[in-house]
């Protein structure tokens, strides 16, 4: 029986993204599974910043979309089209690496130059002798007479290869290497005259220029009218369809030069063209590695903890160098850092990963206002969010701790009923029958709540060849012990809960209101700690605290004078918590 | 005012006593290495007298008694040229040959071991690892029979034939240690993973990797394995002496020749032997001094200790 091979379906916003990552995982030759059933589609012009803690997966993502890695499953498409499989240079990437990865043995120009030296680019095919005319002609209109000789003279004085003459004439005036030649050609009669004498001579030597000019277009225009090559107003040379025919070589030395010293103006770089990268600073570094990826010309950038080996003061201005960067030349940039500051001001999206689970995607102000659970949201906002333990009192509405009390509606509570409903009718079902998925499932819960750090890597061991001839056979069900047991543990934490079980409540630090105490002044609400230590930050107070055993963090403005010494008032509003449930981590409401 | 003399601090002591003992050592060690090259060097000076009155002394015993005799006698014999220059010839070709074939081979190896992957990769370095173990010499029975069989098979005879026949077997072993590739190798090891990444996402093939990336890099490291294998090819004696035994005189390399002259049936007198060793030493010292300050940035990036 025949049966035709269809490619399972593939979503529609594959085609639409710029840049689609579908469920792309990652593991290890050492059955390390670094990423999980990572989903993003990538609009043109994104600025998409993948943050988590070291080891989160993220470089490995990153590696991937640049083909540095190997994808174990999962696909990746640009502009529609499948790209798992093609080599790196291929990709139309350019993908800066933290540790600059500079060329040691090259100056900074040969690096910035790099790619375009060893790769042929398809360009369009130009007339070369016509171009030349034209920009002679071009010189010869708008360069003083008295200069232009001098050029000329001089490099002619010199002693040296022709080559090297005619590439120097070709650098002085900026023209190609085709018209340098011509004009080298011209002057070369005039050559052993002095400078006094040629400068004396101008109108000859200008008609002698446009004739022997002239000469060579007729020729150049002769030959190619017997070839039957037309030609567009810029010279460049039409196919039958009178489209413009594109040539793949490589660039000329002429070409790079401007290419380069066009980048290195970009970044500042030009006075240091020709230093080596060990006489760098590391700002000047990673604006090199920068130019590098720029001069590629390539629609998406990949930069792998770019600023991390930079001081403090120097990763700002960079910072908003980068962004800048990326505006300016329209790019659609991925960026990976474990710094929640860099991912805040960069992300036009931000992804944040823990542990090879993708936890969040979405704008700065949705992963900092609405954090999906508990990780997100202690990992973004500095300081970190304040949590603290709370039960839920139905009776009195509110959530309670000691004699501290949170105000909560009725909506509330009726969320977290049916909240709770729905996890253990979950749980149950995931504990019935227990698979891949739901594994997967219960360490994506894992890496939120942080439990069993040790544990969660599932080594797949290497057998030896020995173990091969025992043929000793480890089952499915064997592999999964370790989750399986900690769904079980949960499903009976989540039915055996108790009508008053602990909640985990988040409140930001610039959400506290803190106050000075005055015990003359009458308070509603709040309560009075003694501050463990102030730290000034200039604008502000940075006020630790223990509260009910935790360590708690608040602002206050600096004009108010606060020491260890005072003791303050802790308020804020009820609106602004969080709660989250301490089973899965997951926001509740 | 009086000066009073500090005494010193307990780890300026130490490091006094250190330094006195290791001078010690190192001096012990050195006269062990000197004596005998400078009893060379001073001998190969001695007039055919003072050889015969002091043999004792390291240098001739009276400023009349330095000749250069010695010298000119086994460069020019009897109004010509003698071979010695001939052989130097032989000794020089055959030892850049090998050096320049294993830098390439070394090169290769190594860039494919560490940059590349392939299958066997691992086995492939444990197998060279192993091979490291086995003293060369062991194999110089199978390759002297693996040699006559092939020129019996081939049936070379011609004396140009024979002379490239036997000189490619002088070269070719020559490039094999495995030594010199584990310098390469980790060195290459050292190179920052993120440059060769790098030049990959620049579009650069392998070949663009290695002549222009990795290449230029391990300068240092190629000045260490010219050096190393310049003296060790340059002082090859046994394999060479078992392949030119009973060929044309003229085909000899300098070692193998100078048996002639230092053996038990030397056919030259101490004076000539030792001039002689000075002479084919020349080399081994023109290549340590140009190689020298590249050599012990390589050492020093490869993790050898000198």
């Amino acid at each position: 029986m025949e049966e035709t091979m269809t490619l399972p379906q593939r979503g529609g916003d594959a085609e639409r993204a710029f840049l689609s990552l579908q469920n792309l995982e990652k593991v290890y030759p050492n059955g390390e599974k670094a990423v999980y059933n990572f989903n993003l589609d990538i609009d043109k012009n994104e600025f998409i910043v993948i943050v988590g803690p070291s080891g989160c997966g993220k470089s490995t993502t990153l590696r991937m979309l640049a083909g540095l890695e190997d994808i174990t499953s999962g696909d990746i498409f640009m502009e529609g089209e499948l790209i798992n499989y093609k080599p790196c240079k291929d990709r139309r990437m350019a993908i800066v690496f933290q540790s600059y990865a500079l060329y040691p043995q090259m100056n900074v120009y040969d690096n910035i130059a790099f790619p375009l030296t060893i790769n042929k680019y398809p360009m369009p095919a130009v007339n070369k002798v016509l171009t030349a005319d034209r920009e002679i002609r071009n010189i010869l209109n708008t360069v003083p007479f008295k200069k232009f000789i001098g050029v000329l003279y001089n490099v002619f004085a010199e002693k040296g290869k022709t080559g090297a003459k005619i590439e120097e004439v070709a650098n002085i005036f900026g023209i190609s290497q085709e018209a340098g030649k011509l004009l080298c050609g011209f002057f070369l009669p005039h050559k052993k005259e002095t400078l006094e004498a040629l400068g004396g001579m101008e109108e000859t030597i200008r008609s002698e220029i446009v004739g022997k000019l002239d000469g060579v277009v007729a020729k150049e225009r002769e030959e190619l009218a017997k070839n039957g090559i037309s030609l567009d107003e810029d010279f460049h040379i039409l196919d039958e369809n009178g489209n413009a025919k594109t040539e793949i070589r490589s660039y000329t030395p002429y070409e790079i030069k401007t290419r380069v010293y066009e980048t290195a103006d970009k970044l500042d770089l030009t006075p240091y063209l020709d230093k080596l990268p060990k006489e760098l600073s590391g700002g000047q570094m990673q604006r090199v590695a920068l130019g590098r990826a720029i001069i590629k010309n390539v629609p998406v950038f990949l930069m792998d903890e770019p600023l991390s080996n930079l001081d403090a003061k120097l990763r700002l201005t960079m910072r908003s160098e980068i962004v800048k960067l990326h505006n300016r030349i329209n790019a659609t940039t991925v960026y990976v850092t474990h710094d929640q500051t860099e991912a805040m001001t960069m992300a036009t999206r931000i992804v944040v990963m823990s542990k090879g689970f993708v936890q969040q995607i979405g704008t700065p102000e949705e992963i900092y206002n609405r954090p999906v659970n508990i990780f997100v949201a202690k990992f973004i906002g500095s300081p970190a969010m304040n949590i603290f333990e709370m039960k839920l009192d139905r009776a009195g509405k509110c959530l309670r701790s000691g004699d501290f009390s949170i105000p909560v509606d009725g909506a509330f509570i009726e969320k977290h009923d049916s909240f709770y409903a729905e996890k253990k009718e979950e749980f149950s079902r995931m504990c019935d029958s227990f698979d891949e998925a739901a594994g997967e499932k219960v360490l994506k819960i894992l890496s939120v709540t942080g439990e069993h750090g040790g544990k969660r890597v599932r080594k797949k061991e290497k057998k030896s060849i020995w173990q091969s001839l025992k043929r000793k056979k480890t089952s499915a069900e064997d592999e999964l012990e370790f989750e399986r047991s900690v769904c079980e543990q949960k499903r009976d934490d989540l039915v055996n809960l108790s009508p008053e079980h602990e909640l985990i409540v988040g409140i930001r630090p610039e959400r506290l209101k803190i106050e000075l105490y005055d015990p003359s002044k009458k308070y509603d609400g709040g309560f009075v700690v003694k501050p463990t230590v102030c730290e000034l930050l200039g604008g502000e107070y940075n006020v630790h605290f223990d509260y009910c055993g935790k360590g708690m963090v608040g602002q206050i403005g600096a004009e108010n004078k606060v020491s260890t010494k005072d003791e303050v008032i802790v308020r804020f509003s009820a609106k602004d918590i969080y709660v989250f449930d301490p089973i899965t981590g997951e926001v509740i409401g | 005012m009086v000066k009073t003399k500090r005494r010193r601090t307990k780890s300026e002591r130490t490091t006094l006593r250190e330094k006195i003992i290791s001078f010690c050592v190192l001096f012990v060690v050195s006269v062990v290495w000197i004596i005998p090259l400078l009893y060379m060097v001073g001998t190969s000076f001695k007039s055919e007298l003072d050889l015969q009155v002091h043999p004792e002394t390291l240098f001739p015993s009276a400023w009349s008694e330095w000749t250069l005799e010695h010298y000119t006698g086994f460069i020019i014999r009897e109004g010509k040229i003698d071979n010695m220059p001939l052989w130097m010839l032989n000794s020089l070709w055959s030892t850049l040959a090998t050096v320049g074939l294993t830098v390439l081979v070394d090169l290769l190896t190594a860039y494919a071991v560490v940059f590349l992957n392939f299958k066997g990769k691992h086995v492939l370095m444990k197998f060279l690892l192993l091979w490291m173990a086995v003293p060369s010499v062991i194999g110089t029975a199978p390759s002297f029979a693996m040699y006559s069989a092939l020129r019996n098979g081939l049936g070379i005879t011609g004396s140009v034939e024979s002379y490239i026949y036997i000189y490619f077997w002088i070269v070719v072993p020559g490039i094999t240690g495995i030594f010199n590739m584990l310098l390469m190798r980790n060195f290459f090891d050292s190179i920052p993973k993120d440059i060769v990444e790098s030049a990959k996402s620049d579009g650069a093939s392998n070949a663009k990797i290695f002549f222009r990336i990795v290449c230029p890099l391990a300068k240092s490291t190629v000045m260490l394995i010219v050096l190393f294998t310049f003296t060790g090819g340059w002082n090859n004696l046994l394999w060479p002496q078992l392949l030119l035994a009973g060929e044309s005189s003229y085909w000899n390399t300098i070692t193998v020749a100078l048996t002639g002259y230092t053996g038990g049936s030397a056919w030259g007198t101490a004076g000539v032997a030792t001039a002689t060793s000075v002479f084919a030493l020349l080399p081994i010292i023109i290549i340590f001094i140009i190689t020298q300050n590249k050599m012990i940035d390589g050492l020093a990036s490869t993790g050898v200790k000198g």
